[in-house]
Order: C-alpha cells, then structure tokens, then sequence
C-alpha cells in the first residue's frame, strides 16, 4: 500500500521536527563525506611507499667532544667499523635522513644563473657510494658513484660535479625520459646527472619536493655526524643495543643521541596527521550517533504523541507491519530530502577546504558512500521505535488517554 | 451478525486479577441497532473492544459474520475489523494532521483499493454527511459536531456490514448529537448493523433494543420499538 502521498502531506502539515532532523541529517552529510575524505588521504598519506625498507634501517648521531678528533678520517672509519658489524647490511655518513623532516634542499634548473630555465625545487642527500645500498633504493637507469668521485673534505670548495636523481624528478625536468648525462645548476655549480634512482621520499614528506631528490657524492663530516644503518630483516634491535658501545669503543669523546628505526622517524614525522585522522574519525563517529540519536528520539517522540492515532490506525485496519512501514517511509522521505541538501553541502564544503587549503578534490563517491550510509543509519534507528510504535494495541483507539 | 457465548475478558496483574467480562452472552442480528448501556467500569467498553476485534478475549466463543474470531491472528483480525468493521470514536480519532478526504480514505488503503476507487467513495461519503466542500480542510477546522461527522464518514466509506459507535456523541451538544444520531438511525435505515456504547438514556431510548452491562454481564434488556423477535437474542 503506498502511503507515501498523504505521509507526505502529513510532514509539511507539522514541519518543525521534520526540519530539524532534515538539518542534522544534511550537516552530518556534508561533514561526514569530507572527513571520510580527509581520512581517506591522510591514510594514503601515511601509508604511501617511501621506498624504503623503514623497519630495517636505523639512524643515530655521534657528538663528538675531543679536541684532537679528526672528523673525517674518524667519520670513515666509523662507517667501516659498522660495516663490519654482524647483521649489518651496509651503512652510511650522510648530511639528513629520510622522512624526519629536516634536511637541506636546493632549486635544480636546466641552465645556470641568468638563463631563464626549467628548474625544481629538491632534497639533497650528501654521502658516500653506500647510501642506496644502506637506504635500499635501486638504480634504474645509469650508475652509483665509485668512491673515487666521492669528495671526502671539510669545505664546499671540492663540491662534486656530478649526481644521482630520482625518477620522479628526472620525469619533471625530463618529460622525454633522456635525463641521463645531461647537466644541471645549482646556481652556476654544474651537476652531471650519472644515475637515476627508483622511488625515494625525501627528509619533508608533506612538502611538493617529496619525491625529488639529488644525491651527491660528497661526504662532510663534523662534530656532529649523522649514520644510517641497515640490517638484515630481523636484526636491527639487536644491532641498535650494540651500537652505542660499539662506537665508544672505537672513539670514547664523544655520545651517541638520537638512536631511532627510521619507522619511528617517520611515525614521529606523521604523528600530527595521525591526530588530525583519530580527531576526524572520533569526530564521524560522534556526530553520527549523534544523529541516529536524534532520529531515534524523534521517532519516539512521534509515537508518544501519536500514540492515539497509532492506536486508530491499528482500528482501522492497518497490520503492524503498516505502522512500521509509516515510520520507516517517513524517514525515507526526511532522510532523502536531508541527503541531498547535505550532498550539496558537502560539495560546497569540499570546495571551500580545496580553495583555502591544500586538499584535493573529494571524489563524488564519498558523498554517495556517506549518503547510503547515513541512510542505513536513520532506517537502523527508527527501526526500533517503529517496531514499538507497531506493538500499540488498536483499543488505545477506545480509551481516554 | 455477531455472536457472544460465554465471553470472558481477565485483566491480569501481578497483584490483581478483574474480570472484566463474566459469561456474556450476545445475539446481534444483521440490520439491529442497539444501544448497551451500563455504569461506568461495568465492562461496556471491553464489551465494545472485543467485539470491535481492538482485544482478544479470555475465553468463550466470537463469531462475527460466520467467522470464528477466537483462532484468528493479529494480522487476520486487522483484516477483518477493516472489512467488517466500521468504528465510530467518542473523541472522534481523526488523525489530525490529514485533511477530510484524506482521513476517510485511510480505510481504505488499508484495504488496497485503488485510487480512482477511494476518490469516488470518499467524495460519495463526504457528500452523505454534508461536508464535501470541505474536503482539503483539517479537522482542527470543524466543529466537533463536524469532525464526527467525518468520523461516521471514515466509518462507512469501507461499506461495512457492522458499525461500532463508542459514546458517539459524547463530546458533542446537544443539537449537534441529535444530528449525529439522526444521521447514525439514517445508516441504520440503509441496512448496517449498528451498536452503539451510550452513557445518555435518551439517545439509548432511540435505539430500537437496549442492553445493559452490570459488572461484566449482560444485566437486562428493553425494547423501546422494533421488531421483539430480535429483542430475544440474548
């Protein structure tokens, strides 16, 4: 039996409540669909490939405080000491390390200074010929150094001139894909491109040069030196508890700081977009049962005050499977009215929080997803008060109440 | 038409046991208008419900228009108070946030009757009572003489064979009961059965059999006019 003309008529008759609900239902819409969406990138976010095998590389600093140490000289044979340390694959000296969020960067163009050329913005990796191999990053196209290029000094003067990129910033500056051996300027300083890696994030992942990245074979090392380390899959917590002492041993001056699995590392880089998530997940979660609330309290409501005419109905001939069908085609009809007011909502919404923040634009699925899901939820909250409503004796018809 | 043996209502309480209807018994014939009288808590009103199928009833046998109405379900017994049944309620029960037409036509959809149908069997019904231009109003808008017109209206446009009547003019002064009654004796001139719950012995007096209902039993009769072949029902 179809009721849906003179339920209908029924709702614009006595709108109020029915108003109120059609709100909540479009707020939680539009607020729903684009924290879905949100959380949707900030997973994709932190779970993006790095292109590092983060839970087998750690990293440490080494702060040295004797007067007499040579850096450099100590540096290398550091990196040599931990080389030869059981299960470990391969170390490095480097100037940052990846996904911590600090780390220098520099403006990569096609022409030097003067000359009005393409040019990108990328991270710069300083260390020896280990680096891939210690940060487990393959070589697509071209070669690694050979450690005679690399430039083992305590000045800039010998800064080398030639360099590996990464594929993304080789495809940037290169959209032919001939990016090997031709040049690039830092300034007037020339870089020869000799190798071009597979995928790896620099120090800044939320930054635009994320996967453009330069290393360079040079290694300068200080008072405070950075290691990196990899291990076999499996031995790097065994490796980190011997290092600090494996490094007093070779020089006493000095403190080991900063001991973390580059998981941690980048844990701690993402920490405030995992927040964000947890705060906009708790907030869904509220917000929808908020709602349903609403739904389920309005419903009661309904069948107290309508108890009598519940009764009449029942009188009159409907089934309790009628009255139930009442309350559940009424709050289709809130609810779809409500849904699309808050799918245009969250549309707008959407391209507000593009226009003033630097969120991409929310596929139309999200609205659909949250639109049937908050449907479901109404049907699933008025469920219950329906069934009660339909469990109304039909003599309430007759009594005085 | 209706038929009582032995009907028993208990309303059980974890304290109190009441019974609310003790062995009555009940012969209504097809075409009989009759009015049951009683104090009140007497049993006049779960008389009226259980013959009106609005509760189930302890023990005894109901036969309503050849149906045993003790082995029916709740889904059966809707089906049945919507064909068979008409209720006409002392405070009227329209629904008030439907129009006229749209109340009258309640029962009917219930039933399934197509639309063109309900159209032409509200607006015959609505004519009857004398409210056809008012259709589109609200009841809120009518005066309760007028609201429980539309009530007998709701009540007729499913063409029962039985109308209920629950103090059906209860609520109403005195010249609009008159019009309400003269309309009900109409209906009942037309061929429906009528019984009619009344606390006034002078609209009771109109009807053409009276029952009365003394703590839960059929107490006495009178026959005012009519035929007294149908007074002997009981």
């Amino acid at each position: 039996m179809s009721e849906l003309k003179p339920i209908f008529n029924a709702l614009c008759r006595s709108k109020v409540g029915a108003i109120l609900l059609l709100l909540q239902i479009a707020i939680t819409t539009a607020i729903v669909s684009n924290s879905a969406f949100i959380i949707s990138e900030k997973i994709a976010y932190i779970e993006q490939n790095t292109g590092y095998p983060e839970q087998d590389i750690f990293k440490f600093e080494v702060m040295s405080f004797g007067e007499s140490i040579d850096y450099m000289r100590q540096g290398e044979l550091d990196e040599a000491a931990i080389r030869q340390m059981p299960g470990v694959v391969d170390a490095v000296m480097v100037n940052s390390v990846p996904l911590s969020g600090g780390g220098s960067a520099s403006t990569f163009s096609l022409g030097p200074t003067g000359e009005k050329r393409k040019g990108v913005n990328a991270s710069i990796f300083e260390a020896d010929s280990h680096f891939l191999n210690t940060f487990g990053v393959k070589i697509l196209e071209g070669r690694n150094f050979t450690e005679s290029e690399v430039s083992v000094v305590e000045e800039y003067s010998q800064y080398p001139n030639i360099g590996l990129i990464t594929k993304a910033m080789a495809d940037e500056l290169f959209p032919d894909g001939d990016a090997l051996g031709k040049t690039l300027y830092q300034g007037d300083r020339p870089m020869q491109i000799i190798g071009i890696t597979d995928v790896m994030k620099g120090p800044w992942l939320q930054s635009e040069r994320r996967d453009r990245s330069a290393i360079l074979p040079f290694v300068f090392a200080q008072k405070l030196t950075l290691f990196s380390v990899r291990t076999e899959p499996g031995q790097r917590a065994q490796v980190m508890q011997q290092i600090e002492q494996h490094m007093s041993s070779l020089e006493s001056k000095r403190v080991i700081e900063g001991l973390q699995g580059l998981d941690e590392v980048k844990a701690d880089y993402v920490a405030p977009d995992r927040l964000t998530m947890r705060m906009l997940l708790v907030m869904i979660v509220v917000l929808t049962l908020i709602t349903a609330l609403g739904i389920f309290g309005l419903t009661l409501f309904n069948i107290s005050k309508r108890t009598k005419q519940i009764g009449t109905r029942r009188a009159l001939g409907a089934r309790k499977s009628d009255i139930i069908r009442y309350f559940l085609i009424e709050n289709c009809l809130i609810s779809v009215v409500g849904l699309t007011v808050g799918s245009g909502a969250a549309i707008l919404m959407a391209q507000q929080l593009m226009k003033h923040y630097s969120i991409s634009q929310m596929p139309l699925f999200y609205v659909l997803l949250t639109a049937v899901g908050v449907l479901l939820m109404s049907l699933l909250a008025v469920v219950g008060p329906a069934k009660r409503a339909a469990n109304i004796s039909p003599s309430i018809a007759t009594r005085t109440i | 038409m209706l038929t009582m043996n032995n009907i028993n209502k208990v309303y059980q309480t974890d304290m109190v046991q009441t019974h609310a209807l003790r062995d009555f018994n009940l012969q209504v014939d097809e075409g009989e208008f009759i009015a049951v009288t009683g104090p009140s808590g007497s049993g006049k009103t779960t008389f009226l419900n259980i013959a009106g199928m609005l509760e189930t009833f302890t023990a005894g046998q109901y036969m309503l228009d050849g149906v045993d109405v003790g082995g029916l379900n709740d889904n059966q017994r809707a089906d049945l108070r919507n064909q068979k049944i008409g209720f006409i309620f002392q405070g009227f029960n329209l629904i008030p946030d439907l129009n006229l037409f749209e109340n009258i036509e309640v029962p009917l959809r219930y039933r399934g009757i197509k639309a063109a149908e309900r159209k032409r069997r509200v607006e015959q019904r609505l004519e009857q009572v004398g409210l056809a231009s008012r259709a589109k109003h609200l009841p809120q808008q009518l005066s309760g003489g007028q609201q429980q017109r539309v009530a007998i209206a709701r009540a007729l446009a499913g063409e029962p064979r039985f109308l209920l009547a629950d103090e059906p003019t209860g609520n109403l002064d005195s010249l609009m009961a008159r019009q309400v009654m003269e309309l009900l004796e109409q209906i009942n001139r037309e061929g429906a059965t009528i019984v009619m719950v009344t606390h006034d012995p002078e609209l009771a007096r109109r009807a053409p059999r009276n029952i009365q209902v003394v703590d839960g039993q059929l107490a006495d009769f009178t026959l005012y006019q009519g035929n007294p072949a149908k007074a002997v029902g009981v």
